[in-house]
């Protein structure tokens, strides 16, 4: 293990019954990288980043976050996923919670912070993705562009090292989904390591630092962005990028 | 040519919407009004032909019967029996929805367990239960009650007492039982309790703002709240302290005096014009707060039928009111307790009256604690000793309790389940512990769908109390029917029957209802 590597994974296979969902995946991810995973439906990447913060477990092979091993030690898995911070393609903002208790929940319970410092941060957070005057509605009351930067700002208030997007703007209208990758650009800008899935190439090209394909549960080509969309090596990257772009 | 803008012809009075909208609601409230009436001049005419004038009489006259259990066991007038069945019934009603929303949680959440044999057993009991009807359920547990080895006198000694598997017993002892139910040692309250109850409503009105200064607290950061630990301590501390000092709310007891003696003795009319003028003002606010309701910032809304409807209905209700109130000095006599209801001396002044004779007694403990004994000659339970579970009491409580559980599982479970899975994965991705999730994500959440149909179980099972005649539990159906056996009064048993249960039905569902409000998502 390279002694930069933040995200360490090394043969990791999950199966889901007799499916297997991911067939040893093999990836170092340096500090302040920001790696983009694409491929077709069904091919294990969203799986992979699961495998991550342990909302999916793996049943092979070995991952290590921050140098912690994920295993079944529930003191490893909670300093991980403090340090973890995850963004869904559907929010899952707590919608019985305000925006500001939405951010403010995991600093206070988790982190023990107190309830005037991490609402000063959440301000902060708010500022950041361009929503401060939203903080006292709830949820339901925002539109899907603003409920992901929420969820951005959410993940961002435990202060992680590392931000896992799991199709952050598959779910969103086309107008909504720049405000998003907006927000997801400038967190680049500042240094986040983050593992991003997403099928918005654009994005792609221009943030990411390497561009992983998966297919079929393998991790089929990596490269950076130039190489991965002008000179693809694998078959079937070619067929994939043919059919997307 | 040009064409003039054509004013909108008023259509034919046949065909004008509104116009019809209003005959038929006017229709309709005579139309109903109308059969009530002719049914119940019918219903009296054919009643008074048989002999059978209807009348409510009984309700001051004495009864001849004894009630099989309550707070007495020979009432003095039909009214007072009928108020031992109300009692009865909602000793049944309140200890049951307690016990079934416990016992119902716990199924529920088994049923979610992923232990297997917990799962299981929890599906097999809903499976059982919830598939025979509660009728047979509560006969069940009677006759299980009933076969209960009776309790012997052993001649052979010096008399003691055998029970179940043959143990030998004192005429006093900790647990009986037999096939006259269950006797238990209890805090029998004793005259002391009412200054009591007065001083843990003092301590619960203080436990509440400990509890919110410890949530204070915690917000400003300086510390944990450990807000229920605070709260339930403070209330454990008013409860013992109150074991002892509870005399100290005898100078309430004055206080009570002095109200019942206000209610007695003002002159009636002032009442009168106070309640004429709640009604009015009552109206008033209602029109007020529809009309603020309809305002746009471009000045009054345009009014509806309906909202004239509804409008026109509260005034004219209020000004009724208002005008009976004020004319009619009785009924006002009789709330304020200068006048008799049913040939009843009850009224606001009789019950400060009652509060001041409670609260001025300065006595000892506010509760004995109370072993069972046995009325060695008849093998019954002495009913002031310990806690008395009456065979009847105990089949009815545990049918509706097991019955309505069942119900409140599924309602559980349902809530849970529909929680979607995304909520538990951010709570897990932002690094909260399961019992955390649980707390502050998922119950709270499921609460919200819990709640309207466990509502509806509680009144389920408020109204599957009535079934306890099957068991002969003087509930006031039971007692009521006694009633009209012995009087042949039905038509005002039957409307007792029917007032005491939408009265209580209305007041649950208002409970639910309010609670349900206050938990309801804030969507755009």
């Amino acid at each position: 293990m390279t002694d930069q590597a933040i995200i360490d994974c090394r043969g990791v296979k999950k199966w889901f019954g007799d499916f297997q969902a991911l067939r040893g995946i093999d990836l170092q991810v340096t500090k302040g990288e920001v790696v983009v995973i694409i491929g077709p439906s069904g091919s294990g990447k969203s799986t992979f980043i699961r495998c991550i913060n342990r909302l999916e477990v793996h049943q092979e092979g070995q991952i290590f976050v921050d140098r912690i091993e994920l295993t079944n030690d529930v003191r490893n898995i909670e300093a991980i996923r403090k340090d973890v911070g995850m963004v869904f393609q559907s929010f899952n903002l707590f919608p019985h919670l305000t925006i500001m208790q939405n951010i403010t929940l995991a600093p206070i319970w988790v982190k023990k912070q107190s309830k005037s410092e991490a609402e000063a941060y959440g301000r902060e957070l708010l500022e950041r993705v361009g929503i401060p005057e939203q903080a006292d509605k709830y949820p339901g009351q925002l539109s899907g562009g603003q409920q992901q930067r929420v969820a951005i700002a959410r993940a961002l208030a435990m202060q992680p090292q590392i931000m896992l997007f799991d199709e952050p703007t598959s779910a969103l209208d086309p107008e909504m989904v720049k405000e998003v990758l907006d927000a997801m650009k400038e967190l680049a800008k500042e240094g986040m390591t983050m593992i991003v899935v997403t099928h918005e190439m654009g994005f792609a090209r221009e943030v990411a630092d390497r561009v992983l394909f998966f297919d079929y549960g393998q991790l089929v080509e990596a490269g950076t962005p130039e190489h991965f969309f002008t000179n693809p090596q694998h078959d079937r990257t070619k067929l994939f990028l043919s059919q997307i772009l | 040519m040009t064409t003039a803008i054509q004013r909108p012809t008023r259509p034919p009075f046949y065909r004008d919407v509104t116009v019809l909208k209003w005959v038929f609601q006017i229709a309709f409230l005579i139309g109903i009004v109308t059969v009530f009436w002719l049914l119940g001049t019918f219903s009296i005419a054919n009643l008074a032909k048989q002999n059978l004038a209807v009348s409510w009489d009984f309700m001051a006259r004495p009864v001849g019967f004894q009630v099989a259990e309550g707070f007495t066991t020979f009432p003095e007038s039909g009214f007072e029996a009928l108020l031992v069945g109300v009692t009865n019934m909602l000793r049944v009603t309140i200890s049951g929805i307690l016990a079934a929303t416990i016992l119902g949680i716990i199924i529920g959440v088994s049923r979610l367990s992923h232990n297997w044999l917990v799962n299981k057993l929890a599906t097999v009991y809903i499976e059982t239960i919830r598939n025979i009807p509660l009728l047979v359920q509560i006969v069940f547990w009677g006759i299980v009650v009933s076969i209960i080895p009776d309790i012997v006198v052993d001649e052979t000694s010096d008399g003691s007492l055998k029970s179940l598997f043959g143990l030998r017993l004192l005429p006093e002892g900790w647990i009986f039982a037999s096939p006259k139910g269950f006797a238990l040692p209890w805090f029998v309250p004793t005259d002391g309790r009412w200054q009591w109850v007065g001083f843990m409503i003092v301590g619960a009105v203080a436990t509440r703002y400990v509890y919110r200064w410890r949530i204070r607290l915690q917000e400003a950061g300086t510390a944990e709240a450990r807000a229920f630990l605070w709260s339930g301590g403070v209330l454990l501390a008013f409860a013992i302290v109150g074991t002892f000092a509870h005399p100290v709310m005898g100078i309430f007891g004055p206080v009570f005096g002095f109200v019942a003696a206000f209610f007695q003795n003002t002159p009636i009319i002032i009442f009168q014009i106070v309640l004429a003028g709640l009604a009015v003002g009552g109206a008033y606010y209602i029109i007020k707060k529809r009309l603020d309701e309809l305002r746009t910032p471009a000045g009054l809304g345009k009014l509806t039928d309906d909202d004239w409807f509804r409008l026109v209905m509260a005034a004219v209700v209020a000004l009724g009111l208002a005008l009976f109130f004020l004319l009619q000095s009785g009924p006002v006599e009789a709330i304020v307790g200068q006048g008799t209801i049913f040939g009843q001396d009850i009224g606001f002044s009789q019950l400060f009256t009652g509060l001041e004779n409670r609260f001025s007694f300065v006595g000892g403990a506010p509760f004995d604690f109370s072993l069972p004994a046995i009325d060695g000659r008849f093998n019954n339970y002495l009913p002031d000793a310990g806690h008395v579970i009456t065979r009847a009491y105990f089949a009815l409580w545990i049918g509706v309790v097991l019955y309505t559980a069942a119900f409140i599982g599924e309602a559980v479970r349902a809530g849970v389940l529909a929680v979607p899975r995304g909520q538990t994965e951010a709570g897990f991705a932002v690094g909260l512990r399961r019992s955390q999730l649980l707390r502050m994500i998922v119950l709270p959440q499921a609460f919200r769908i819990i709640l309207p149909p466990v509502g509806n179980q509680y009144l389920n099972l408020a109204k599957n109390t009535s079934l306890g005649i099957a068991v002969a539990y003087p509930d006031i159906v039971q007692v009521g029917q006694t009633i009209f056996n012995q009087t042949g009064q039905t038509i005002p048993i039957v409307i007792s029957w029917m007032a005491w249960y939408s009265f209580v039905s209305l007041t649950l569902s208002a409970i639910v209802n309010r609670w349900n409000k206050k938990l309801k998502l804030v969507e755009r």
